[in-house]
């Protein structure tokens, strides 16, 4: 790709942030990930595609839904407070609407024994993907036993124990912290 | 007041769900159906269901949960709740990050964080996929074949699978 390609220019004004974070919610079919990376690094060019892969990379890494955060990261750099809300406003206006819409829908038609076979199929469908996501982001560690324990020891715990996580996530962060901080991770 | 008990939840919630709601689901299922009994197994795998398929980011469920609770203002303070405080912790954190870009600490964080985050991922995707607790064959059955054709099939739009997992489901269930 050309140098001139990648150009990027930040939003100028608030108005063409909202807008910007409208399109990328209200076509977020399947996924916002994909889509937020078409409207700011390929159509809007906002943003060059590293810097787009590190921000969403701090935001994986904090709590939160990771494209919310960005939207807060993102406006926060680009007009500071206002624009973290405007740009967190932008991206959750269409599907809140949406999400309930069809949630009315849907109890119209809840007690139809196979609307529900359907729906839950769909949901079953959906826990694949974490499996999905779970073993692609998996890959790079699959070689270290340490992360392995970490690994299998939360989905354990968690899954089949049906442990808090609020007793998981600290006993797993100790002992993640010990191994990377020991080069075994 | 159920309002305060759905925005105590989802803000601990938030707090805790380090690399995004996949993370949580499992822990607000076993909230939500185990220890409150604010709806049941099934029910709360439809409510999934719905926000997988519309568009927007996952965590609206939250905003599921809140409303097959408390209508429109449960739909609302979850999702405040679910979102403020991560948000807040992005606005803060946000600048402190890059200052400590290449400090010793905040590899060693990062490091630790990914096992963690892929086991709660995958513990996310093993509690939707056996609602009450009960394995059933038919539910792994669309599961595997929805992740094994996920990392498959990467060019295919994942609506397609939800779709696929939708028809699955007529014929199984």
């Amino acid at each position: 790709m050309s140098e001139d390609l990648h150009q990027v220019q930040p939003p100028q004004t608030l108005r063409e942030l909202f807008t910007g974070f409208l399109a990328i919610g209200a076509r977020s079919f399947g996924g916002v990930m994909p889509w937020a990376h078409r409207v700011m690094v390929e159509e809007r060019r906002w943003l060059a595609p590293a810097d787009f892969t590190e921000t969403i990379g701090l935001c994986q890494f904090l709590p939160g839904p990771n494209i919310g955060n960005a939207s807060i990261v993102l406006g926060k750099r680009w007009f500071g407070l206002r624009g973290a809300i405007v740009a967190f406003l932008g991206l959750f206006a269409l599907p809140f609407v949406w999400v309930l819409t069809l949630a009315i829908l849907y109890k119209e038609v809840a007690e139809n024994n196979f609307v529900k076979a359907v729906v839950i199929g769909v949901g079953a469908a959906g826990a694949g993907f974490f499996i999905a996501t779970a073993i692609k982001l998996a890959k790079p560690l699959a070689r270290s036993p340490a992360a392995l324990v970490v690994i299998f020891g939360s989905l354990l715990a968690i899954a089949v124990g049906r442990i808090s996580l609020f007793i998981v996530l600290p006993v797993a962060l100790l002992l993640s912290v010990v191994f990377a901080y020991r080069k075994m991770l | 007041m159920i309002l305060v008990e759905l925005a105590v939840v989802f803000v601990l919630m938030s707090v805790v769900s380090v690399g995004g709601l996949p993370s949580v689901i499992g822990e607000i299922q076993r909230i939500v159906v185990d220890r409150q009994g604010w709806m049941a197994a099934d029910e709360f795998v439809q409510l999934y269901a719905i926000g997988q398929a519309a568009p927007g980011p996952n965590v609206l469920i939250v905003s599921l949960i809140g409303w097959k609770i408390a209508g429109l203002p449960g739909a609302l303070v979850s999702l405040v709740a679910m979102c403020g405080p991560a948000a807040a912790l992005a606005w803060w954190v946000s600048g402190l990050w890059d200052r400590f870009k290449g400090t010793p600490w905040r590899a060693v964080l990062q490091r630790a964080m990914a096992p963690m985050v892929v086991g709660f991922v995958a513990a996310g995707g093993v509690v939707l996929a056996t609602p009450g607790g009960v394995p059933d064959w038919r539910m792994w059955l669309i599961a595997t074949a929805s992740c094994v054709s996920m990392l498959t099939l990467k060019k295919l739009n994942p609506l397609w699978l939800l779709a696929a997992g939708g028809v699955l489901g007529a014929f199984l269930l």
